[in-house]
């Protein structure tokens, strides 16, 4: 007997995954990993409301920039998101999977999957995608937060190549400009004024647009806050009442008085 | 003994007298079409009968449980797999009802060897204005029709010519109040209707010839005292179960189950059971 509520089980019976242009034989690569796009800065972030998740914008292969207005912060339920780096093909295919298997366990089901239930969807469709990771076709790093309304908190979790699962306890990141910001962030919690995790939500979002503005300086494959262009990065929180997109306005506001003009 | 044409009739004949017989205790569902989107309404005994189908689609069912269930599967498959691999915007409750439901519902009915489903299925699809809401119902023997403005389910189809009587059009300045009250209406007037009803639905002609609509003079609507207090005893003894697909939620996701709470101030005062007064 199948597996109730599942919703991927049901896209196989389709003829959904028979497709093989994303698992090209080992050894013998199609494409050349550098032309793929898979340059980003994605990460997220607990606050003293919940979490933010941010992501820039740019999408690259090699060296052009291909797109400036991706959005790499995707919202897979009122309660979960997931903001990803790698391979954009597999990686919004993914977060599709992801969206429509939530939604068909909790009509089916008729509750919502647990919280728990989701970060092991996600590590399954990963797990799935090995091959196509390991020939660099594929390759996804997502960092998934969501409210957890067993526990009554956000949480944050970050993947490997292979779907292992790893829950960060303040902050995860991901992508080719993600070492800048860990860097910062290490520093800040350790030396800073006080944990990241304690900030309001105007100063985390500052913070946010700081870190992101950082990661761009020392990213070419970020694109960082391109004020005149009216280009800010794709920031979302999520908290007990689900989740919520930052408007850009704000961002704007906050970025011209504390990003751009502070000392 | 079904190789003849005309015991093949028979049996399909005998099959109506036997499904519609399994419906005459079943709760009427009435859905409508308002501005803020449409609502769904019934009572349920323990089980709830209103399901979601799809970011804009509802599904409610009369009928064997079991039957129920496995039709919503097959809803839900269809329409998440089409939602997936195509886009929500091509999944319709019309695609649904005459490629999914209708051909499914109509086989199993005319298959005599094997048990028909015993259900009767409501489809609501809420649109983004009022024009482009569509009801449909479908009968066990795969019959379906499509409406705009309302819908009744219940143990005999003729009961919706009779309510089309006291229907009044839900303008959009029609609230969540007017067409609870109004369904709670209409509900208690089917409900009435069915009880007074020996049997129904057993033949094009022969509706028309039954109690719900004797030749000799129109169909009746029941005086307003029974349908209050019908909805009155139902109120107390069963549990009002009422959706809304709600057009002006601004998400992709429109269902939403009212609760006991958000229904209560909503009841017109001469359909609330007395202890509760």
């Amino acid at each position: 007997m199948r597996q109730q509520g599942d919703f991927l089980h049901v896209l196989k019976e389709h003829g959904y995954g028979s497709e093989t242009i994303m698992q090209p034989a080992f050894g013998q690569s199609v494409i050349n990993p550098a032309e793929l796009t898979t340059g980003t800065t994605v990460f997220a972030m607990k606050y003293a409301d919940g979490v933010l998740v941010a992501g820039d914008r740019r999408a690259t292969a090699g060296n052009v920039v291909m797109y400036d207005r991706t959005d790499k912060v995707l919202e897979i339920d009122r309660y979960s998101v997931m903001a990803i780096a790698g391979v954009p093909a597999t990686a919004f295919e993914m977060a599709r999977v992801l969206e429509h298997s939530f939604k068909y366990y909790r009509r089916s089901q008729l509750q919502d999957l647990s919280f728990e239930g989701k970060l092991r969807a996600l590590s399954t469709l990963l797990k799935n995608n090995a091959p196509a990771a390991l020939a660099g076709t594929g390759t996804v790093v997502p960092v998934f937060a969501g409210y957890d309304a067993l526990e009554g908190c956000g949480k944050i979790f970050f993947y490997d190549i292979l779907g292992a699962e790893f829950e960060a306890v303040e902050y995860a990141v991901s992508g080719s400009g993600s070492s800048t910001i860990r860097g910062i962030l290490y520093y800040m919690n350790r030396w800073g004024d006080g944990p990241v995790a304690g900030l309001n939500e105007e100063d985390a979002l500052i913070f946010v647009l700081r870190l992101m503005t950082s990661a761009a300086e020392f990213d070419s494959a970020t694109g960082g806050v391109d004020a005149q262009a009216q280009l800010y990065p794709i920031v979302k929180r999520v908290s007990a009442e689900g989740v919520r997109t930052i408007p850009a306005d704000r961002l704007k506001t906050l970025f011209s008085e504390k990003v751009l003009n502070h000392v | 003994m079904y190789e003849e044409p005309y015991r093949w009739i028979e049996a399909v004949e005998n099959r109506r007298n036997y499904l519609d017989d399994q419906f005459m205790q079943g709760n009427p569902l009435i859905g409508v079409s308002f501005a803020q989107g449409i609502l769904l309404l019934t009572f349920n005994r323990g089980t709830d009968k209103i399901y979601e189908i799809y970011d804009r689609i509802a599904l409610g069912g009369m009928g064997h449980p079991a039957d129920l269930e496995k039709l919503r599967y097959t809803m839900l498959d269809m329409a998440h797999v089409e939602g997936f691999q195509r886009s929500p915007a091509d999944v319709t409750a019309a695609r649904l009802m005459k490629n999914g439901l209708a051909p499914v519902v109509k086989q199993a009915f005319e298959e005599i060897y094997k048990a028909p489903y015993i259900i009767k299925v409501l489809l609501a699809e809420v649109g983004p204005t009022q024009e482009r809401d569509r009801l449909f119902s479908i009968n066990y023997d795969g019959m379906f029709e499509e409406q705009r403005e309302f819908v009744v389910m219940a143990a005999s189809s003729s009961i919706r010519e009779i309510l089309l009587k006291e229907w009044k059009p839900q303008g959009p300045s029609s609230s969540l109040k007017d067409a609870l009250e109004l369904s709670l209406r209409l509900w208690g007037i089917a409900s009435v209707l069915q009880s007074a009803a020996p049997s129904s639905d057993t033949g094009e002609e022969d509706v028309k010839t039954d109690v719900l609509a004797p030749s000799s003079s129109e169909p009746t609507i029941p005086d307003d005292e029974a349908i209050a207090s019908r909805i009155r005893e139902t109120l107390a003894q069963e549990t009002l179960e009422c959706v809304l697909l709600d057009r002006e939620t601004g998400r992709m996701e429109t269902y939403r189950t009212l609760s006991q709470s958000e229904l209560q101030p909503l009841i017109p005062q001469e359909f609330v059971p007395a202890k509760q007064q």
